[in-house]
């Protein structure tokens, strides 16, 4: 039996020990070999004094070294904290510090970037996988291949145990760290095998980032079904013609990714030249797939499945929908039902459940749910709604602040969100963290950011600003300091200074008024 | 047009601030450029060199690159 993540590999290595577990670019690793290679990191890691429940930072790009980071970390006894390595420097530290990073595992191509994280204030004191000296103590990849694959005592991981904390926009401007034990990731893997018809003989497409949730998809259920995972580079993400060619020469046969990446593909032109009968099954998440493009997708590749699925970071993915019918091009698809292991709740203001057909907060229990925020026992009692049972045992209930309905077939459709919270090519921004950064520069007296939505497929946000009196500070140096502060995807791609704010009658910053005139200037 | 695109680069698409970009530094992979960049930048040479650049050749070989791009251009 599997009780944690770890062991997954353990099995796929004795099971299939010469299968190729992943592959990225023109490389590959079979299930022994990480297998192997992660037993090697964990000794070296424990050997360093790493302690069961540790937090270690994993610092990389896409690359074939992030699985044994994964694994290395969890067979130490560790939780992997997977940091965004294009991230600004201040947001990686704050990162680091708020869980008490001690080991940052990384690739040289970090080297510019490790050497920044260092000369902040910070926790680190040991950096494995780069092959120059910092003043901090450094190991290369090549050294920790050199240990023992033996363990020196095998820790005694539980499913209950903290596997990883991934980090994502916190309102108040301070990422906040959603913590997953063995356990709920594990029920996630093992509940998509059950659910979909995933077997050994498939490739599984992975563009998820590892600090980006999706990506348990091809580092745990891809491993959890003994099938291979292709680690999309980063390079590909961004050229969707050599993306194509890739699909179809790695014969991938299961994708999951964010809607944009689809829509991209759709839109350079490339699906006609390439024969794509491999790829069989497509999953789709993390935000809503415009339907004239779902149906255009769907049209070039009939024989492929289409499933949506839903579901925050928090819970990691909690309903689906299969897709059986082309999709008309005005409504969106449902987010489906709640799968194995899984309940819901619908609930209006006063914390109460609405009436079948109404609209209200989704609500959900599940094994896959996680144990909390890091270090913000606020934050989680806000999250979680506790339905009391009998005296000393309750039911946990996550709340995603989206907006959904049940219709009449019994199935959920997302609506929007009941706060500023908003979905930007897949990744979560929280609108108040963009303006709380903007009130950071002593320049800036007022902000506003909004949404512009001229077309649907690309979203962009603006943001609107006074100046202080007397101030003189021009846009691209505005755009300089979030980019200080920010990921590139939550920088506004407008920044407007104006004299003052649209506002309402009472005084209010008018949004709607600033959408109006933005789209009148930028049309 | 080579200064062109680094300035565009610079002050348009970069994710963190930047003095100089090399000519042989990797766009893509470091993570200097996200993908909404990458269109952008080619819409930007496309206005740039008036030119139209067809979909087979948007490819990482072509646009990894600054000398990647300025060895395309000059094809």
């Amino acid at each position: 039996m599997i009780y944690t993540l770890q062991q997954i590999i353990e099995k796929a290595a004795s099971d299939t020990p010469n299968k190729q577990a992943f592959r990225c670019f023109n490389d590959s690793i079979t299930y022994r070999e990480l297998d192997n290679k992660s037993n090697r990191l964990a000794a070296y890691l424990i050997n360093d004094g790493v302690k069961k429940g540790d937090r270690i930072g994993i610092y990389m790009n896409r690359c074939l070294e992030t699985t044994i980071a994964v694994y290395g970390i969890l067979k130490s006894g560790a939780a992997y904290v997977p940091i965004d390595p294009f991230a600004p420097i201040s947001r990686v530290s704050k990162i680091l510090n708020d869980c008490g990073v001690s080991h940052l595992v990384t690739t040289p191509l970090q080297n510019r970037r490790i050497n920044k994280v260092l000369e902040t204030e910070t926790t680190v004191i040991s950096i494995i996988g780069s092959d120059i000296s910092f003043e901090t103590k450094t190991v290369s990849w090549q050294f920790v291949y050199s240990h023992s694959a033996t363990l020196p005592n095998k820790k005694n991981v539980l499913g209950s145990d903290l596997a990883f904390i991934l980090y994502t926009s916190g309102s108040t401007g301070v990422p906040k760290g959603i913590m997953h034990t063995h356990s709920s990731a594990l029920s996630l893997a093992k509940i998509m095998a059950d659910t979909f018809d995933l077997t050994s003989e498939d490739i599984f497409g992975n563009p998820a980032p590892l600090h980006f949730d999706p990506s348990t998809f091809g580092y745990f259920v891809a491993p959890l079904v003994k099938a291979t995972t292709v680690i999309v580079s980063d390079a590909h993400l961004k050229m969707p013609t050599s993306l194509a060619a890739m699909i179809v020469d790695e014969k991938i046969s299961i994708w999951y990714s964010v809607p944009l990446m689809l829509i991209q593909l759709l839109n350079s032109g490339r699906i006609e030249k390439h024969d794509f009968r491999a790829l069989r099954w497509i999953f789709f998440a993390g935000e809503v797939f415009v339907p004239k493009h779902l149906r255009a997708l769907m049209q070039l590749w009939p024989e492929t499945r289409f499933t949506n699925l839903y579901g925050p970071a928090e819970l990691i993915l909690c309903t689906y929908y299969n897709i059986e019918l082309l999709p008309t091009a005005e409504s969106n698809v449902p987010i489906g039902n709640v799968w194995a292991d899984t309940e819901f709740k619908i609930l209006d203001n006063r914390q109460e459940e609405v009436k079948k057909g109404e609209i209200g907060e989704l609500a959900v229990r599940s094994a896959t749910l996680m144990q909390g925020y890091w270090n913000n026992e606020q934050l989680t009692d806000k999250a979680f709604k506790r339905v009391k049972i009998a005296q000393g045992y309750e039911h946990i209930y996550y709340r995603t602040g989206d907006l959904v309905k049940e219709n009449q077939d019994g199935e959920l459709l997302f609506l929007g969100r009941n706060d500023r919270q908003i979905k930007l090519r897949g990744h979560r921004v929280e609108l108040d963290e963009v303006e709380y950064t903007f009130l950071k520069h002593e320049d800036v007296e007022e902000v506003a950011v909004v949404v512009l939505d001229k077309e649907k497929e690309a979203q962009e946000l603006a943001a609107v600003i006074k100046l202080q009196e007397g101030a003189e500070t021009y846009n691209h140096q505005l755009r300089d300091f979030c980019k200080e502060h920010l990921p590139l995807y939550a920088i506004p791609t407008i920044i407007e200074v104006f004299a003052d704010l649209p506002r309402t009658s009472s005084g209010k910053i008018n949004r709607k008024e600033i959408n109006n005139l933005l789209d009148q200037t930028t049309k | 047009m080579k200064d062109k695109i680094e300035s565009y680069i610079i002050n348009n698409l970069a994710s963190e601030p930047l003095d100089k970009i090399y000519d042989d530094e990797d766009l893509l992979g470091s993570g200097i450029v996200d993908s909404m960049g990458m269109m952008n930048l080619i819409n930007f040479i496309e206005t740039e060199a008036d030119i139209k650049i067809p979909s087979e050749d948007m490819t990482i070989e072509n646009f990894m690159t600054i000398k990647n791009i300025m060895q395309y251009l000059s094809r």
